[in-house]
């Protein structure tokens, strides 16, 4: 709670300058992206110098200096269901200019990771992971790519697991321990019904 | 010679092979010896990956270092976006007991382990160290200079931000691209708000294609303002967003900038006497040829 004056009328004339929490509120909130993102996002002082180096806030209504008020308030859902969330293009701008040493892009990172856990997620990131999950590559190869590398004088399959696809049952394995390609799916298939 | 285990990534093999081929051949001409980093996936791409679970991003990334480490040698690549998952995965993974005690619990169940053995170079990067190559040794690799020509350099993000999880010295206005533009013969021009972002990155390119391509468009506002001839990076990703990109500018925007866009790699391999076949710059959306007429 946020502390008081001790005269009645100045507590009356400044109640709206205070945050009051709600049941909207989550203490847990902050803790969860520092802990994510490592970075002390709690010492934002909304100076608003990462909006300020942003690419994306002239295009937009994105404004990071709006998520970083909001983790440090707790206000979980107001950040995560927010589709301009998705709108950092993670250029580390707002990181290397952040006057108290905050990485608000990781701020940004942790809050994805945390609405990715509420199916909250565009559906080009589960794509991503469907590509991955069956070639090992997010940018498969094509045909008209394998012409082009043979008339190089290279293999038509690179020497990832394009070339080694034996490989490709161990990275399964990782995104199954993170159920990733489970999620994915049945995202991707709840939005088409 | 030195060498390398050679981390391709997914955009330059499958999508620009020219950079690959290039990258291959033109180290070898200043003594960098590029050895296949055999079943490599993804790195996994940390816009895209990193958004969703970054234990995965952490655990995916491992397994591509554990490659190299098996081989013993150290990683390069030439791709910004690889290099932060790959880098900075390396470095974070070396520093903390949890992250790596965490990566390695999944590494397990295909048998593999981070040592944190090895290190991690963006080629770019060793062509501008003396200790491996230098400016110098570039300089003398060129057979065909890039004479008459103005080239513009964008250095991308993930290469040098965030600054502080990374070796380079300034983010704000580096100009160590431009003295390896300016070795091929090349003047390297400068422009307003160099070191802006292509747009493409942290998955909004799949996310809003038309907010994406308005944050490359305004970079070619400033890079044409410049008189460019060409635009030059080193990133594979970067140059899908302004190359392809422009074809979609001129779709979504109605604007035709026909600016042509290279690796240094591949600026690197014109240089050294390759052929725009060996290159494959017929591959490119953006026709290379006003350039290639001023040098050729």
């Amino acid at each position: 709670m946020a502390k008081g004056y001790n005269d009645p009328a100045m507590e009356e004339k400044f109640q709206d300058r205070y945050f009051h929490a709600t049941t909207e509120t989550n203490p847990e909130f902050i803790k969860e992206i520092e802990r994510l993102g490592r970075t002390h996002a709690h010492m934002c002082f909304q100076c608003g110098t990462c909006t300020g180096s942003c690419p994306s806030a002239p295009r937009s209504s994105y404004r990071i200096r709006k998520f970083m008020r909001r983790a440090v308030l707790g206000l979980e859902k107001e950040a995560l269901t927010d589709p301009d969330l998705w709108l950092c293009t993670t250029c580390y701008s707002c990181a290397d200019r952040c006057p108290r040493d905050i990485a608000p892009t990781d701020v940004i990172m942790a809050m994805r990771n945390l609405a990715f856990k509420e199916d909250i997620v565009p559906r080009n990131f589960l794509k991503t992971i469907q590509l991955i999950y069956k070639t090992g590559h997010g940018v498969p190869n094509n045909d008209a790519n394998r012409a082009a590398r043979l008339k190089l004088g290279l293999e038509a399959e690179p020497e990832t697991t394009h070339k080694y696809p034996e490989f490709i049952p161990g990275i399964q394995k990782i995104l199954d321990h993170y159920d990733m390609k489970e999620t994915a799916d049945r995202i991707l298939s709840e939005g088409e019904q | 010679m030195h060498e390398y285990a050679f981390f391709l990534g997914c955009i330059a093999p499958n999508r620009y092979p020219g950079c690959e081929a290039a990258a291959i051949r033109t180290s070898r001409n200043v003594g960098i010896e590029l050895l296949p980093l055999k079943g490599a996936s993804c790195c996994p791409a940390p816009g895209a990956f990193g958004a969703v679970d970054l234990r995965v991003w952490y655990a995916m990334a491992a397994r591509n270092i554990c490659l190299a480490e098996e081989m013993g040698k150290d990683i390069t690549l030439i791709c910004n976006g690889c290099y932060k998952s790959i880098y900075e995965v390396n470095e974070r993974l070396k520093e903390d007991d949890e992250l790596r005690d965490e990566a390695n619990e999944v590494l397990a169940e295909i048998d593999m382990e981070f040592k944190g053995s090895v290190d991690v170079y963006h080629l770019a990067e060793l062509y501008y160290d003396p200790k491996v190559c230098g400016v110098e040794k570039i300089r003398e690799s060129v057979v065909r200079p890039l004479d008459g020509t103005k080239i513009a350099v964008h250095y991308g993000c993930h290469l040098l931000k965030p600054l502080k999880e990374r070796r380079f010295t300034n983010s704000e206005n580096p100009m160590w691209i431009e003295e390896l533009v300016d070795a091929l013969g090349a003047e390297a021009v400068q422009y307003r708000n160099k070191m802006q972002c292509c747009g493409a990155g942290g998955g909004v390119r799949g996310f809003d294609l038309a907010h994406s391509l308005d944050i490359t468009n305004e970079k070619m506002i400033n890079i044409a303002e410049a008189g460019a001839d060409a635009l030059t990076e080193v990133c594979p990703f970067c140059q899908l967003q302004f190359d392809r990109g422009q074809v979609e500018i001129k779709d979504k925007f109605g604007i035709e900038w026909g600016l042509p866009v290279l690796h240094y790699n591949e600026l690197l391999g014109l240089a050294q006497g390759m052929s725009p076949q060996e290159l494959a710059l017929d591959l490119h959306a953006i026709d290379c040829k006003p350039f290639l007429d001023k040098i050729l």
